[in-house]
């Protein structure tokens, strides 16, 4: 008996019943169509995880149900994932559990946050997964069923219904699948994951609390500082929850702007620094002038000078900007992901995977610190 | 839709997506009868507005009773759990304690 054989269906049902409407009955779809699981299927996608499937690899906020693998398999069924996508979407699944990434708050919050995956490493090219034309849109199998798939997780076993345990006002598209890859194949920009002190060979899952993409044009810039120019400016409102909650936020650069700014020879840090360093808005817009009150706002750090005039940073730090290249080769577009704040820490984990083994990080060096590299 | 070829007699499995939740039931405490003289706690979780609000419950509160103490603590985050020793903290050092949202 293999170990996939263990999984027990919860019930039968008689033959020829619509199990796309059974599914739907018991409330276990995000809104969309299921797959209904075969036991065929679910053998497959079990084994891909590790079989065992009653090991519980995680517990999910704010309903704290067991994700047993076999859980895992079934909802990775159900959102139309194929096997080889389990190492990354288990991946996944054990970053947004980590304390750090908070799933409790980002689950139950008011904010429309979702979850952003990106992935980085060999596994995306070898699974498929889009990280060119139209990459946080829909047409590709893989980005969308792995984010279908955390999402259908959040649901069933994180118990994240609107209304019930996901209070979020507005929600948005994200929360139906919000995955992407990196475009590591142009050779732009150093990968992300190598930045953060992986081997290029490694494969990586990067999650964030996030806000959707904001569309970053600029046509006319020939030179860095342009292009950085524009998504300085979305970045620089005080609409988006960084500005008041501070935190981490992501960049995406589009290929054409990556491939201009890598012309002139700066750097992921460069890119970084200089969107750091001219951003943000004054003091006085983010307290709106104590026309409703005196604002000192205990959400930003408290080393921010609260005088009207006073630069108010988007995030504290170069390092909690998350600068991604992903998109098309053709058009010049970026975009600006804000994050949901201090309250939820991005958490980048490693995907195992069989026959990637050897030591997974360079342990630093000269351009190295705490496990950011500046490349 | 039905599949035109179907058995009847045969049933097709169906699978759970759920996984389940452990719940461990706790009695509530008992309802306080009186709150003179007792110690009362403040627990702010540093939403927008929570201070102002529980600051002005706070004093609606002890200008009604007297109260042999009010305390009044800070969570970290808003959105995380309380920090393990402040709950602690609270427990030892009062008999009753307000929190809410103020968002």
């Amino acid at each position: 008996m293999t170990a996939a054989t263990a999984m027990q269906p919860a019930t039968t049902v008689p033959d020829g019943t619509d199990l796309v409407e059974w599914y739907y009955e018991q409330g276990y779809s995000d809104g969309l169509p299921v797959a209904p699981p075969t036991p065929a299927k679910l053998e497959a996608m079990l084994a891909a995880l590790g079989g065992d499937p009653q090991r519980v690899e995680a517990r999910v906020p704010p309903r704290w149900g067991a994700l047993t693998r076999e859980v895992l398999a079934i909802n990775m069924v159900m959102a139309g994932c194929r096997p080889e996508y389990a190492p990354v979407v288990r991946a996944a699944m054990l970053a947004l559990c980590e304390p750090a990434f908070n799933l409790n708050g980002v689950q139950a919050t008011t904010h429309m946050a979702a979850p952003l995956l990106v992935v980085n490493g060999p596994v995306a090219r070898e699974i498929g997964m889009n990280a060119g034309c139209n990459a946080f849109g829909s047409g590709n199998r893989a980005n969308a069923t792995i984010g279908r798939a955390i999402r259908l997780v959040l649901l069933n076993v994180g118990g994240g219904w609107p209304g019930d345990l996901d209070k979020s006002t507005l929600g948005h598209p994200g929360k139906y699948t919000y995955a992407v890859a990196e475009n590591e194949a142009l050779g732009l920009l150093a990968p992300y994951h190598v930045e953060k002190g992986f081997r290029a060979e490694d494969s990586t899952v990067f999650v964030m609390a996030a806000e959707p993409p904001h569309s970053v044009t600029n046509h006319v810039a020939d030179d860095p500082q342009g292009i950085l120019d524009s998504i300085c400016s979305a970045m620089s409102t005080f609409a988006h929850n960084n500005a008041v909650s501070s935190g981490h936020c992501a960049v995406v650069l589009g290929p054409e702007h990556a491939a201009t700014i890598a012309r002139h020879g700066w750097k992921r840090h460069d890119v970084k620094s200089y969107l750091w360093m001219n951003s943000g808005n004054a003091f006085r817009d983010i307290a709106f002038d104590h026309r409703y009150g005196k604002v000192y706002n205990r959400n930003l750090p408290v080393w921010y000078r609260r005088e009207p005039d006073a630069r108010i940073p988007i995030v504290p730090g170069p390092d909690n900007i998350h600068l991604f290249v992903i998109g098309g080769e053709a058009g010049r577009f970026s975009a600006f992901i804000p994050g949901w704040g201090h309250m939820s820490s991005p958490v980048l984990r490693e995907i195992e995977r069989e026959g990637a083994g050897g030591p997974r990080r360079d342990g630093g060096g000269p351009r190295c610190v705490d496990g950011t590299c500046y490349l | 839709m039905k599949n035109g070829s179907h058995d009847p007699g045969r049933r097709m499995a169906v699978y759970d997506p759920r996984g389940v939740a452990g719940a461990e039931a706790r009695a509530i405490a008992p309802r306080i009868e009186r709150l003179d003289g007792l110690r009362l706690g403040i627990l702010d979780n540093t939403k927008w507005n929570a201070n102002k609000l529980l600051r002005e419950l706070r004093d609606q509160l002890a200008a009604g009773h007297p109260f042999a103490a009010t305390n009044y603590y800070r969570k970290e985050s808003f959105s995380r759990f309380a920090d393990a020793a402040l709950v602690e903290r609270i427990r030892a050092e009062n008999d009753v304690v307000v929190t809410a949202i103020g968002d």
